[in-house]
């Protein structure tokens, strides 16, 4: 519809100045004819005068003026004056706000579609601007999910190390208990063997060397403490 | 149990001291409790149900048959014969007790590595008197693992003055 209007305005303009065309030539046709008309009594006038001045004894050239080449009759540029008056008038009237309203229309279309593509454009940077943002926060994030996993990682490999050392501080600290425990153990029981053993040989010395005197001497012993109440018990 | 243990030392006491020989049976009695408990072999075969009785009687006579008096041996055959082998010593145990409280006394059991004589039975009953502030009967036992010295039971009292005490005392300490 857009488009329609404007080229029925272009066609009714040309519509018109065609018309406008054919009036003024047909204007013309009709001033030439009639000057055609009134010729013939000029040329009776001239002829009357030019038949004068033969008559006075002069000679023909003398009788007949020729036209100017350049400036046309007074006639012909008053008609031209007002052809061109009225074709100028009715191309303002008519086919001027046509032209107007159609090149109105069309650098209005060029218009938008300039701005069509300067907001195109300006989405599309602002599309390309959110893909270079969007593209900088995923190599962001890809940047921190890889440091964060490295992080991790160097944690993981130190709590691992901890561990590791902790056990195996544990397992030598428990060696040493156990070792410690063990030469407890056998520290003790050599001392109870070397206790048994020397208390075994005591108790033989002492078979064998308390006889019935010497037992009657210590139950002698024993009556005096018993009776002096320093018995054990 | 204890009950019954009465009763039999009750019977016992009774019929010592009806025989008029109640110092000597308390005293024989008092060796075959020590020899039957020092025995694991005695004890094993006057308990063993499947032994006969006749059987056991007849060890009894042979073991105390010329060496203790006739009434002795009948008790302990007495005992042996209703089947209360394994409550012998505490049977005579409670004799001893019941005689010495009949006299007054209080008994203690005395054990030495050698055999005592009287003279050292009179002292030391003298000694435990004199500790415990109580007439004392001593009961002497031949006891080899005291190795010297003496040890005195008087009821839950007990005075040890023996080398055995002094060697565990030492290992103790070592």
């Amino acid at each position: 519809m857009e488009r329609t209007a404007p080229r029925r305005g272009i066609a009714r303009a040309a519509v018109a100045a065609v018309l406008l065309a054919w009036l003024s030539v047909a204007g013309l046709g009709s001033v030439a004819s009639a000057q055609e008309g009134g010729g013939e009594k000029e040329i009776s006038h001239e002829a009357e005068e030019c038949i004068e001045l033969l008559e006075d004894g002069k000679k023909v050239d003398d009788c007949h003026e020729a036209p100017s080449p350049i400036i046309p009759e007074t006639s012909e540029l008053v008609w031209g004056l007002i052809s061109f008056a009225v074709l100028a008038f009715a191309m303002m009237k008519f086919a001027y706000p046509a032209l107007k309203k159609s090149m109105d229309a069309r650098a209005n279309k060029i218009r938008e579609n300039l701005d069509d593509a300067d907001r195109v454009k300006t989405e599309a940077e602002s599309v390309l601007e959110d893909y270079r943002r969007q593209l900088a926060d995923a190599r962001n994030e890809s940047n921190r999910i890889i440091e964060e996993a490295r992080q991790t990682a160097d944690q993981l490999r130190r709590d691992l190390m901890q561990r590791a050392e902790a056990e195996v501080a544990e397992l030598r600290q428990r060696a040493r208990d156990d070792i410690a425990a063990a030469q407890e153990r056998a520290t003790a029981d050599l001392r109870t063997n070397v206790g048994a053993l020397a208390i075994e040989l005591a108790e033989k010395v002492v078979e064998a060397n308390l006889d019935r005197d010497a037992n009657m001497r210590l139950i002698e012993r024993y009556i005096s403490s018993v009776g002096s109440g320093s018995a054990s018990k | 149990m204890t009950d019954r243990v009465d009763a039999y030392a009750s019977a016992l006491f009774e019929v010592a001291r009806a025989e008029g020989a109640l110092e000597m049976v308390e005293d024989e009695l008092f060796k075959v409790a020590r020899t039957f408990e020092a025995n694991e072999q005695l004890r094993s075969t006057l308990t063993d149900a499947v032994i006969p009785v006749e059987r056991r009687l007849g060890i009894v006579e042979d073991l105390l048959g010329g060496r203790a008096a006739p009434i002795t041996t009948a008790l302990v055959s007495f005992v042996v014969a209703a089947g209360r082998s394994r409550d012998l010593p505490a049977i005579i145990d409670k004799l001893v007790e019941r005689a010495a409280a009949d006299r007054k006394q209080v008994v203690a059991e005395v054990r030495a590595a050698i055999p005592l004589d009287a003279a050292t039975v009179e002292r030391l009953a003298a000694a435990l008197s004199t500790a415990t502030g109580k007439s004392v009967s001593v009961k002497a036992v031949v006891d080899p693992s005291v190795l010297g010295g003496v040890i005195a039971r008087i009821g839950d009292t007990v005075l040890d003055g023996s080398v055995r005490h002094r060697l565990d005392q030492l290992k103790e300490a070592i």
